[in-house]
């Protein structure tokens, strides 16, 4: 009945974008993959380069569904994949009766575009690649859909999307509402990695009281350099701990930032996860740590 | 005054002007840490409690106005300017990383861990609870 309704959902969405005459986006500078017919209004070019952050706010963090799209009523809609297997945008209004009530099956099966892994003992869990929902597991329970899985950084998963997931979830888990909910991958020309993705996420009943937010979360994992074309990486030179300035820093161990140390982000991070490091900006990253957005040190 | 706040795994609280989390279980314990006196907030946070409990005072001035010993409920607003007329402080951690771009500022150096305490949440596997006195 689930499928059923979803499937009639998705081709009566597909049929408004159509009838809205979207048209799939193919400019340079940024395309979305896949099949379906968002259309991003901004460019590869006016997202600004990473420096600590996972994610930047696109067009003031206001979600750009269009009134058409936003319904209280559940659903979910992945992209079929474009012609070099890419996955596309993927959107959803997102309710507690499409949350998942069993445990993550496996996605091993899944290998999308770009997957070339590789290990480094400073990314969490060594694996640099993880095979990234769009749409989170924890909001619809999709398992091994080939049409909502990329290959994204462990930093692209944990740090930059998995926050946003958690928010939505939550949310949705408190008040009962819905949240519309969209993931759009970012590839550059015919880059078989996303360079990252677009989020964006509004809640419905309180129109976007709780949950508003529009985002693009970096593709790119700290300490090293990624091919995106075809999703070679490399450890990333460094000339850290012989030019770098030694600095006394404060790790949080869990989160994987790092902190100046009269930060209160350092002053109230719980003991267990604290860690106070000695040594230059440059290899901290390198280990894979972020710098911390409240003091950017 | 007692302040109350709710914090991530990178202290954060807010994120586009929105909070970061919820939760029905920790407002019921909100309510026992008022212990029956008032509970103030302000108008974004009063949103929250969909039934008004006996004892919520709502007031854009609740910092102003919260007498000694009398628990404010604090999601937007920096603490800083009220440090001196804090008496206790109870921090609430999410155990979850949200997005954020406000962050909890105030630095607990100086102040004692008096309790600690976890319980389930309504939508959080784990809640922890620190109450900090001078």
């Amino acid at each position: 009945m689930k499928r059923w309704r979803k499937g009639l959902l998705a081709l009566l969405l597909v049929c408004s974008l159509l009838l809205a005459g979207c048209e799939v986006i193919t400019e340079p500078g940024g395309s979305t993959g896949g099949g379906d017919d968002y259309t991003i209004t901004w460019s590869l070019d006016d997202i600004p380069e990473y420096t600590g952050d996972a994610y930047v706010a696109l067009n003031g963090n206001q979600p750009e569904f269009s009134e058409g799209d936003i319904t209280t009523s559940s659903f979910e809609f992945y992209s079929p994949l474009d012609a070099l297997g890419r996955c596309g945008s993927c959107i959803a209004s997102v309710g507690i009766d499409l949350m998942p009530t069993e445990d993550r099956g496996s996605i091993s099966s899944v290998h999308p575009t770009g997957w070339v892994q590789n290990q480094y003992d400073f990314v969490d869990g060594k694996s640099l690649y993880n095979r990234c929902h769009l749409i989170g597991f924890q909001l619809t329970g999709e398992n091994a859909n080939e049409q909502n899985l990329i290959t994204g950084t462990r930093y692209l998963n944990v740090v930059g999307m998995l926050p946003f997931e958690n928010m939505v979830a939550d949310y949705v888990k408190e008040t009962e509402n819905h949240v519309m909910y969209r993931v759009t991958p970012i590839y550059d020309g015919g880059d078989l990695v996303a360079r990252g993705v677009q989020m964006e996420g509004w809640s419905v009943e309180d129109d976007g009281e709780g949950v508003c937010f529009n985002v693009y979360c970096y593709n790119v994992q700290p300490g090293v350099e990624i091919d995106y074309a075809t999703g070679d990486n490399w450890a990333a030179q460094s000339d850290a701990g012989t030019t770098g300035q030694e600095v006394t820093y404060i790790l949080n161990t869990s989160s994987k930032k790092f902190h100046l140390p009269g930060c209160s982000g350092a002053e109230n991070m719980k003991p267990e996860n604290r860690q106070e490091y000695t040594g230059t900006r440059e290899m901290l990253i390198q280990q894979g740590y972020a710098p911390c957005g409240q003091c950017k040190p | 005054m007692i302040a109350a706040v709710c914090i991530d795994d990178n202290s954060g609280m807010l994120f586009n002007h929105r909070r970061q989390s919820q939760d029905r279980i920790l407002r019921e314990d909100l309510l026992r840490e008022a212990a029956g006196g008032p509970l103030w907030v302000n108008a974004y946070s009063a949103k929250q409690f969909r039934e008004p409990p006996d004892g919520l005072r709502v007031s854009p001035d609740f910092l102003d106005e919260a007498g000694p010993g009398e628990l404010c409920f604090v999601e937007d607003q920096d603490l800083s300017p009220w440090a001196e007329k804090l008496e206790k402080l109870i921090v609430y951690r999410w155990n979850r990383t949200y997005p954020a771009d406000t962050w909890f500022s105030l630095p607990l150096e100086g102040w004692r861990l008096e309790r600690t305490a976890e319980f389930a949440g309504s939508s959080h596997e784990k809640i922890t609870k620190e109450v900090y006195v001078r």
